[in-house]
């Protein structure tokens, strides 16, 4: 353990030295502000109740020190948090009341919980006595958030703040990334201490102890299996970019020749334009990478888990291939795919270790093996849909001048269903971690909230937002919180007056009976201007080119609104429960 | 279907049966007996859990699941040949005056079971065993008024010869896998 009793200066009085005076009891609340500051926090999302005010009165006097952002829902809270984990690579911490402050916040955590993003949520409770008695705003939040949490802990006394919190932060950012959530009694954050605040920072936990460092017969066994390989194929997870290991990725790949795809949240990692990098895999993903899986002899699998999403149906999946799978998570080696070579541990060490082992090789002929795909897909969907000249707008083609615009260097931060997999499909990215997305849960509603965190993450970025008209009526009341801020997010609704993505599983699937897909809108840019945004409408194909300049040229936020295609499919499409060689091209 | 016995060795905090038991719920699993005591070492519990699945591969999942847990500090799933392992069960009889005597001599040497309370016209006989044993023993008793009987989860140990919880946090100690 490491004590940092520097941080917290209070502390000085209650040594020796000072003989004389009387050590200062402080509250579980202020407490719990010395131990933020002593973990760094500078940026808390949140919003007040009864139960937690304690600790609001607290950060009155911590205003200084720490930045609290007021949301109008608690999901946009959770979601906010989590964009901001996405830029800064440590968790994002909530703040929220007790019964509907925290249940509010649940859809946050799962989400952060599937898709592996560090949070710490601080979540009031009634007082101890009453627990259990159905009090006022009493709801098991201990009980509800288990199963979507890496971890829980009710603080029912003041004295627990210190060690609970440090431990909260350690688990929440350490080895597989995750939700952890701290339910504190009122109880606990009136009372005093009854011993000196002291804050160490958590180094180990006894029970748990994630593996960095690979074990190096692991990594041999791997090394030997890529070597031997005539037709190998890297599939590049979330978990690089949480490992910051994208260097090593390009390094590995470039030694090695062998061809990378990514997952949805992996997108990113590597640039769109390397010539290695041969696109994204899934449901909507490309048609090459997702075809050729079939094709590999081994399959390099980096920090990702071979999620339903991708593999399509499991049974079918890579059966021909020997899977090298680097995971810092043991529980997911053979939990879908068997894998040959397992190396458990992080990303960035496992690619250090391995780049050393494996030699370089010419896979040219299997790579281009690749680019007949790319061909076809190509001409059958990339083309028409970025070159029509008729009927409204298509989501592609406001993606792509976007791209273009921005020189692929922006963040893009999507919300859920099909604007998201259009955005994934044509923006080109040119710097890590410019993804943001809702992968493993697909929550409707996460991106204007996320986009808002991240750019309070990363303010030197250039943040867009891009969302479906479903999806921006969850959680459009976090505009205001956007204003009050006055962070300079871009927001891009695709409107097709449609829940679309579910509009095209009942065309697909259920013989177009669209039941209960279409939206009556309301006038987004008139919201927008109510909450002090500025904002306009496009929906003629001329004006597209003009209108992404004003956003993008806007000095503040700025909602833009781009009628689009009402019916329009997103392609390649891997028909749930078939096998990735199935991909549909219509 | 295979009867596992999985042990989880945790700390002994609030709230940890029931993230430990969501994850057999999760994955459809029914949990045929628990059994939760603290071990040797304070603060350390240990729990023994029997189930019954298809899939030794399943089991396996299930294990590193419960690994994931981060108050959990080892997990082992056996097979029954692995361990040595009892239950412990009390039946009731009802021994009211005139009724057939109960024949002691047999209950003890055949069944190894005991009296272990006299009631006014009943008493309480304690079998341990496997569920075999004990579901032999049942078989005997029954013709006897059985007025209650209860049985308890499974306790085992393993056949190494260290103790297994030997093999906590030591250094060397990582993982499962
Ligand atoms: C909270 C939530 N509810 C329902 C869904 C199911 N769902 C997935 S995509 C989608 C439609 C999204 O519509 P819209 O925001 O208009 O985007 P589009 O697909 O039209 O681009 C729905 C309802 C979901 N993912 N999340």
């Amino acid at each position: 353990m490491e004590a940092i009793a520097s941080i917290a200066p209070e502390v000085i009085e209650t040594t020796p030295s000072v003989s004389n005076t009387v050590p200062k009891l402080i509250s579980g609340s202020e407490a719990l502000m010395m131990g933020l500051v002593a973990e760094g926090v500078d940026t808390i999302f949140g919003y007040p109740g009864g139960a937690i005010m304690p600790v609001y009165d607290a950060l009155y006097d911590y205003q200084d020190r720490i930045n609290h952002i007021l949301v109008r829902h608690e999901q946009g809270a959770g979601h906010a948090a989590q964009g901001y984990a996405r830029m800064q690579s440590r968790a994002g911490v909530c703040l929220v009341t007790s019964g509907p402050g925290a249940t509010n916040l649940v859809t946050a955590i799962a989400d952060a919980q599937i898709d592996s993003t560090p949070m710490v949520c601080i979540v009031g409770q009634v007082a101890k006595r009453l627990l259990g008695t159905d009090a006022f705003q009493e709801a098991d939040v201990m009980g509800v958030t288990m199963p979507i949490t890496k971890w829980n802990y009710q603080i029912t006394n003041a004295d627990e703040v210190p060690e609970i919190l440090s431990k909260a932060f350690y688990i929440a950012q350490s080895g597989r990334p995750g939700p952890v959530l701290i339910d504190m009694t009122k109880s606990a954050q009136l009372e005093l201490m009854t011993k000196p605040f002291v804050y160490e920072r958590c180094q180990s936990i006894i029970s748990y102890r994630p593996r960095r460092i690979p074990k190096q017969e692991q990594v041999e066994v791997a090394a030997r299996l890529i070597n031997n390989a005539k037709r190998p194929y890297v599939l590049v997870g979330h978990g690089v970019q949480i490992a910051k290991a994208e260097d090593e990725l390009r390094l590995f790949v470039e030694k090695t020749g062998i061809p990378v795809a990514t997952t949805l949240l992996g997108q990113s990692t590597i640039s769109t334009d390397h010539p290695l990098y041969v696109g994204w895999l899934g449901m909507h993903g490309n048609y090459g990478p997702n075809v050729m899986t079939d094709q590999a002899d081994v399959i390099i699998a980096i920090g990702m888990r071979f999620d339903d999403r991708v593999t399509g149906d499991a049974s079918k999946y890579i059966k021909q291939a020997k899977v090298v799978h680097i995971e810092i998570d043991p529980s997911e080696i053979d939990k879908i795919i068997r894998a040959d070579a397992p190396v458990v541990g992080d990303a960035k060490e496992a690619l250090k270790a391995l780049t050393a082992l494996v030699e370089p090789n010419d896979h040219t002929i299997w790579r281009n093996e690749f680019r007949k795909y790319d061909t076809i897909e190509y001409e059958q969907i990339t083309l028409p849909e970025l070159t029509s000249t008729e009927g409204k707008i298509r989501m592609a083609e406001v993606i792509d001048m976007l791209s273009k615009k921005t020189n692929g260097e922006a963040v893009l931060v999507t919300d859920v269903g099909q604007h998201q997999m259009m955005a994934s499909r044509y923006y080109q990215f040119r710097r890590p971690n410019s993804l943001v997305t809702s992968g493993g849960m697909g929550t409707m509603g996460f991106a204007l909230p996320a986009a808002f965190g991240a750019q309070v993450g990363a303010p030197d970025r250039q943040i867009v937002a891009i969302i479906g008209d479903g999806c921006f009526q969850m959680t459009l009341q976090e505009l205001g919180t956007i204003v009050q801020n006055k962070q300079p997010v871009k927001a891009i609704i695709l409107n097709n007056n449609f829940l679309g993505m579910v509009r095209q599983w009942q065309q697909l699937f259920h013989e177009r009976r669209y039941s209960f897909v279409e939206l009556q809108n309301p006038d987004f840019i008139t919201i927008a201007r109510g909450f002090g945004m500025d904002g306009q409408t496009c929906d003629k194909r001329e004006s597209l080119s003009d209108a992404l300049d004003t956003m993008l040229n806007h000095d503040g936020p700025f909602l833009l609104e781009v009628i689009v295609e009402k019916e329009e499919n997103v392609f390649p499409m891997v028909p749930a429960g078939t096998s990735v060689a199935q991909i549909r091209l219509k | 279907m295979t009867t596992y016995t999985i042990c989880i060795f945790t700390e002994n905090t609030i709230g940890l049966l029931n993230r430990i038991t969501i994850i057999f719920t999760r994955r459809r699993i029914n949990i045929e007996s628990l059994t939760v005591s603290e071990t040797e070492r304070k603060g350390v519990s240990r729990f023994t859990i029997v189930i019954k699945h298809e899939s030794r591969e399943e089991v396996e999942k299930l294990v590193r699941q419960i690994r994931k847990i981060v108050e959990v500090l080892a997990v082992f799933g056996y097979l029954n040949e692995e361990i040595v392992y009892n239950e412990i069960a009390l039946f009731k009889v009802s021994t009211p005056l005139g009724s057939k005597p109960l024949d002691v001599e047999t209950i003890n040497q055949q069944y190894k079971a005991w009296v272990v309370y006299w009631g006014l016209d009943y008493v309480v006989i304690e079998k341990t065993g496997n569920d075999t044993e004990i579901f032999e023993f049942f078989g005997y008793i029954k013709q006897y008024d059985i007025l209650e009987f209860v049985r308890s989860g499974r306790v085992a140990v393993g056949k190494t010869e260290k103790g297994l919880v030997e093999y906590l946090p030591e250094s060397e100690w990582a993982y499962y896998l």
